[in-house]
């Protein structure tokens, strides 16, 4: 799979880590320090978030008391069951899912169309229409914000999922058809002119040809933009008021009481049970989403 | 990397020899219709917008550019919330681009367990931006106290301990810190994916030549990785200008505005005040704002990599 995204990454990803042979000797002094200055700058990256975790199974007088580096004095699940008590966390998590699904059903479905249309069908205004899509990469979000909440207060769309797959689906998909129109331009032009000459039109040749050969990509696009969409915090904060419809990180704030009280180790135990879903992802296909990151930026 | 989608396209407008003008609009029409729904659309519509006075329900009233005038001439909290943001930036900046460079580079030097290091210092891009303020909140804490305070107190500057959030003086710092530990990851993955593009000749050659590990940088590696720094800058910048999430979640903008951004400024003036005309001609300025940022960037870097 990883091997195959290649031809969309190919001009800036590198050859597959190559081997370092020994060449020079260098200074060991600098080797080492190198060694613990990286291994110093992974623990500022990794240690929060293992604390996190950490911090999530202590007892409530051990979080107020103790030492926060500390190992917990003793393990507790009791956090857990508190959690999902103060909140709706499997409805949060299933709607975060829904919008997820939602939008990247749209971002790859429309970008895979559009790259289509842009760059294998062409047309006369192709171009203009590239630049159109571009301006949605530098464009912020921010801006759609007042006008969608009227656009959507006068059409009936405020608090419904579709408010938050919208402008989701919309801004992600410039990086989407940039994705897929790099990879479309590595399909030889004889595929297609066979194809054509066994009397396959443009949607025949969409779905058999293009469709398949896109997989790779498909799960690039995918992995990259469900990491932003799973963590939307500002459409959804702004379109969405009703307890039924809040996806994660609406649900989180139900754990800030009032006057700002919190049950600290309940709050961190209900985000260690909602950010584990694409941790476990992220850990588990971390070599393509790596890959699709890269891919994703260096391009822009 | 740029304009490289445009290059083979123009002689060959198609690939495909029998295709109609109906089929190019199917698959051009939908996607079109949602972005510019959710995009282009709301684009033009905050334009509009910028140039009335409209609560949401009254009848919406057209006052030119008053809205602009009082937004630059005014209003103090505007250009406060300016210079954070700035400043915001700049902090974002230092610890995603510089960082990024700095553990790219360590990385190359390392013969083992790159990939594990890739992916644990990607860890925290998977994090939901509640889930970094709630974390973040802890770690500035002074009471029960926090991983800072108490890390500060250990080496020995205890002096330093504070409740980082509501003292004036390092709030802005404090929100702005976590953005850059965020996404440093994302920008090294590429920085390093630049890096060890870098032929390996060049470098051998140099090293030859008898050239130092900071003249290989400065004169081999670094001009050949800048097209895609360029392409980082650009995005670090931009992503940072939006920032938005952990300031508006952390602190509100508070205590007083003394945290408050462009974006945190906009949202609450549309939503907490409902001036829906003058947000617009807030975001309207962050959208010019962006732009502006991008040129700026094209502009120096290619200056200099001309020179």
């Amino acid at each position: 799979m990883i091997v195959q995204t290649a031809p969309a990454t190919t001009r800036t990803a590198p050859p597959p880590a190559p081997v370092y042979k020994p060449r020079r000797r260098k200074p060991s002094l600098y080797r080492t320090l190198s060694r613990v200055l990286i291994m110093l700058i992974v623990i500022v990256q990794v240690y929060p978030l293992a604390w996190l975790f950490l911090t999530s199974l202590r007892t409530e007088q051990d979080f107020a008391t103790g030492d926060p580096f500390a190992l917990p004095g003793s393990l507790t699940w009791e956090n857990y069951a508190r959690a999902f008590e103060t909140g709706d966390l499997g409805r949060n998590i299933l709607n975060s899912f829904i919008v997820t699904m939602g939008a990247n059903l749209l971002i790859v479905l429309f970008g895979m169309m559009a790259a289509y249309a842009i760059q294998v069908l062409g047309f006369r205004l192709s171009r203009f229409v590239r630049g159109l899509f571009l301006v949605g990469i530098i464009v912020p979000v921010q801006i759609a914000l007042v006008p969608l909440f009227i656009d959507y207060s006068t059409v009936n769309l405020l608090d419904t999922y579709q408010s938050m797959i919208i402008p989701l689906a919309g801004f992600a998909l410039p990086m989407s058809i940039y994705l897929f129109s790099s990879f479309f331009e590595y399909i030889p032009r004889e595929t297609y002119e066979a194809a054509s000459l066994d009397g396959a039109g443009p949607y025949r040749i969409f779905g058999l040809i293009t469709l398949p050969l896109s997989l790779n990509t498909v799960v690039t696009v995918v992995l990259v933009n469900s990491i932003f969409i799973w963590n939307d915090f500002i459409f959804a904060n702004t379109f969405v008021l009703s307890e039924e419809l809040k996806t994660i990180p609406l649900g989180l704030q139900n754990y800030i009481g009032a006057m700002g009280k919190v049950d600290w180790t309940a709050t961190f135990a209900a985000v260690c049970v909602t950010i584990t879903p694409l941790l476990l992802v992220f850990l588990v296909l971390n070599k393509a989403m790596i890959q699709g990151l890269e891919s994703g930026a260096t391009k822009g | 990397m740029r304009g490289a989608a445009k290059a083979p396209r123009t002689e060959r407008p198609t690939m495909l020899p029998n295709r109609s003008r109906t089929s190019v609009l199917v698959f051009l029409i939908p996607p079109l219709l949602l972005y510019c729904a959710a995009v282009l659309f709301p684009i033009l519509q905050s334009l509009f917008l910028s140039f009335f006075s409209w609560n949401g329900i009254s009848d919406m009233e057209f006052v030119g550019l008053a809205n602009y005038v009082r937004m630059l001439t005014a209003d103090d909290i505007f250009w406060h919330s300016f210079f954070n943001a700035l400043l915001y930036l700049a902090i974002c900046l230092v610890l995603q681009l510089g960082g990024a460079l700095v553990v790219a580079s360590l990385l190359t030097s390392l013969r083992r367990g790159r990939e594990l290091i890739k992916t644990l210092y990607l860890l925290p891009a998977v994090i939901s931006t509640v889930a970094i303020a709630f974390l973040f909140v802890r770690i500035y804490s002074i009471d029960p106290v926090g991983l800072l305070n108490q890390l500060l107190h250990w080496v020995g500057l205890g002096s330093l301990e504070r409740a980082w959030l509501s003292d004036v003086n390092t709030v802005l710092a404090a929100v702005s810190a976590p953005e850059g530990w965020r996404f440093t990851g994302l920008y090294m993955l590429i920085i390093y994916a630049a890096l060890i593009a870098v032929p390996k000749e060049l470098e051998e050659a140099a090293v030859l030549d008898g050239a130092s590990k900071w003249t290989l940088f400065t004169k081999i590696r670094f001009p050949y990785i800048r097209p895609v720094w360029i392409t980082t800058t650009i995005m670090a910048t931009t992503y940072g200008l939006r920032g938005f999430d952990i300031p508006y979640l952390m602190t509100n903008g508070g205590p007083g505005q003394s945290s408050e951004l462009l974006t945190t400024y906009m949202y609450k003036t549309a939503f907490t005040s409902t001036d829906f005309g003058y947000a617009s001609t807030i975001s309207v300025f962050i959208v010019i704002e962006c732009l502006v940022a991008v040129g700026l960037i094209l502009f120096m870097l290619k200056r200099k990599a001309d020179s």
